[in-house]
């Protein structure tokens, strides 16, 4: 599903260049779950940016379901992110004027889905995450909780093969936060592959990959020992 | 996404925000609704001032000195007298001047002139008698009042028999003519008509204002224009020295006047159209600001760099739209009130609105189009991370 080959990251500070991401290599197999690990600044969540398209690396290959994706420009990505990624960010994302049902139909509106449809499938999904009482609601009437489901029900609507998830519990209590967490694995186990971004060992522990990630290297690839073993 | 949907976004964007979004509309309402009025008045003044021309018939002439040229009130007689193609031959000595009753002060244009002025028509006696040729001949302290003179003066009431002051001097009412509006030059509305020879002494002098000449027929008017002109171009050295003007070119320099007018209406309210532009912009680049994290949810959800433009520009469009319509409405409305209040005739101008609706929306989209342009550029991760 994802690989990466001598990805590098940097940003310019004053004169000097600072490497957030140095030279990373690694394999995510289509129907992984998988996690990306490491301190706080270690450049995860800036990786995770990169898979999504969200932000560009300055040198190296990413190939996304079979197919260089490093020199796609922002109208391509757009429609890369429509169709093949859903993303799940720790601070929710919703946008606070629309009400849930509304929030999960958007990635439709972007491929010229009609209302009906949309609205019907916005429905849908959020029954699939246990929400289908709070269509009407905005993101302000719903807990922590709830509006990870609505974000979750919207990355689904557009059923992309990928889902990018920053820090899902990073906001939520633990309860709530093992919910979101037993939604993800559902998703995985129909077969969606899944990348968390966390610094949780409880979220990372019950992934099958664990990329580690430390100063802007990759540190350890689970995945890639099991393949020595 | 789909155009409907791009306006449907525009839209509710709007309806979140009802109070700024009609006062960010205000300056295009009132600059929509100031073409309109303003070119339906312009239009009715000039379409007054046709009429009123044309009563007067196609073959009247003009003849009128420039400052400085001798132009004595025996010139009248003399034209009457040579003139081969002359019907009718009025003379005017027209000044601004002090006018009252024993209780109201006023003030309006004397029109010295002769028995003669009636035959030319383009106004007419509400009640009395228009000066006679024994009045001018025998310098009678008569004057003849036009409309709104009766009713500054006399409020309305019938002023025939009353005395009133010109200039210090006590004059004889004798007559009062019926409303006419606006005519070439002063209103005759304002102006009271005494006997050109009882003027020769009130304003102590000998010049005349203008003649008015009626010819028999419109090919008439035009011999004795071309006569005329070269009467006075021989005499004064100069073609310019009395002006020998037809009904057309009367009527054309009035229009003219008018139309200058009327593009400077139009040009003022478009300023206000252009402010309302600049409004809508300063708005919109505040909600680009305040919508920053949406832009970037909306992109990292699928939204293209032209979806995000879309988006802003169709709400700049409509807020500007809408307020063409509101424009348009007050100004259809005002249209009908104002001419009421200023007792002046409004003509609705079809191409007014359409023009008004044109640049109403032309302004929502040359304005709306730089804050669209920043808003399609923002980068997703910067916007996703903004915080305001």
């Amino acid at each position: 599903m994802i690989r990466t080959v001598s990805l590098y990251k940097d940003y310019k500070l004053g004169t000097g260049v600072y490497h957030v991401l140095e030279d990373i290599n690694f394999h995510v197999p289509t129907g992984m779950l998988c996690a990306i690990v490491g301190p706080s600044g270690s450049g995860k969540s800036t990786l995770l940016n990169i898979l999504g398209g969200l932000d560009s690396a300055t040198k190296g290959q990413y190939w996304l379901n079979s197919h260089d994706v490093s020199q796609f420009d922002s109208t391509q990505w757009a429609h890369e992110r429509n169709r093949t990624i859903g993303f799940v960010f720790q601070s929710f994302q919703l946008i606070s004027a629309l009400p849930a049902r509304e929030n999960v139909a958007l990635p439709l509106v972007y491929r010229g889905v009609p209302p009906k449809v949309r609205r019907a499938k916005a429905e849908y999904a959020l029954e699939q995450v246990g929400l289908a009482e709070r269509l009407h609601h905005r993101p302000s009437q719903l807990s922590g909780g709830q509006q990870q489901r609505v974000a979750i029900a919207r990355a689904l609507i557009g059923d992309p093969p990928l889902i990018l998830a920053d820090e899902p519990t990073g906001n939520l209590d633990l309860k709530t936060g093992q919910e979101i967490l037993e939604l993800l694995q559902a998703l995985n186990e129909n077969g969606k592959t899944v990348v968390i971004v966390t610094h949780s060992q409880e979220v990372a522990q019950v992934c099958r990959q664990i990329i580690g990630i430390q100063d802007g290297h990759v540190v350890r690839n689970t995945l890639e020992l099991e393949e020595m073993r | 996404m789909t155009f409907r949907d791009g306006l449907s976004l525009a839209l509710s964007g709007l309806v979140s925000n009802k109070l700024r979004a009609a006062l960010t509309m205000l300056g295009v309402i009132i600059g929509v609704a100031a073409v309109i009025v303003l070119v339906a008045i312009g239009q009715g003044a000039s379409s007054l001032v046709t009429s009123r021309i044309e009563t007067l018939g196609t073959n009247v002439l003009f003849v009128s000195p420039a400052g400085g040229t001798p132009f004595p009130v025996t010139e009248s007689s003399l034209v009457a007298h040579t003139l081969p193609y002359s019907d009718l031959v009025v003379p005017e000595m027209a000044a601004g001047a002090k006018i009252s009753t024993l209780s109201v002060q006023g003030s309006g244009s004397i029109d010295g002139t002769t028995a003669s002025y009636l035959q030319l028509g383009g106004i007419s006696l509400a009640t009395g008698h228009f000066l006679t040729p024994f009045e001018v001949a025998q310098d009678q302290h008569v004057a003849v009042l036009g409309a709104n003179q009766t009713a500054s003066l006399f409020g309305g009431q019938n002023p025939v028999g009353s005395s009133i002051l010109v200039m210090g001097q006590q004059f004889q009412v004798v007559g009062a003519l019926n409303a006419v509006g606006q005519g070439p030059g002063a209103s005759q509305d304002n102006e009271i008509f005494i006997p050109i020879t009882v003027a020769q002494t009130l304003l102590s002098t000998n010049q005349l204002s203008q003649l008015v000449i009626k010819a028999a027929s419109p090919g008439q008017a035009n011999l004795a224009a071309d006569y005329l002109t070269n009467l006075y171009t021989n005499q004064f050295g100069s073609p310019s020295a009395v002006s020998v003007a037809s009904e057309d070119q009367v009527l054309q320099t009035l229009q003219a006047t008018r139309a200058t007018f009327t593009d400077l209406l139009i040009g003022t309210a478009a300023i206000a159209l252009v402010v309302g532009g600049i409004g809508i912009m300063n708005i919109m680049l505040v909600s680009v600001t305040e919508r920053t994290r949406e832009i970037g949810i909306r992109q990292a959800l699928g939204a293209t760099r032209e979806d995000i433009l879309l988006q802003f520009l169709l709400e700049s469009m409509a807020m500007s739209l809408a307020g063409g319509i509101l424009g348009a409405v007050f100004g259809l409305g005002a249209m009908h009130i104002i001419p009421l209040i200023l007792k002046t005739p409004a003509v609705f101008s079809p191409t007014a609105l359409v023009l008004a609706f044109v640049f109403s929306t032309a302004v929502g989209l040359i304005f709306g189009l730089y804050p669209a342009i920043k808003a399609s550029g923002l980068d997703p991760i910067q916007s996703l991370r903004y915080d305001g």
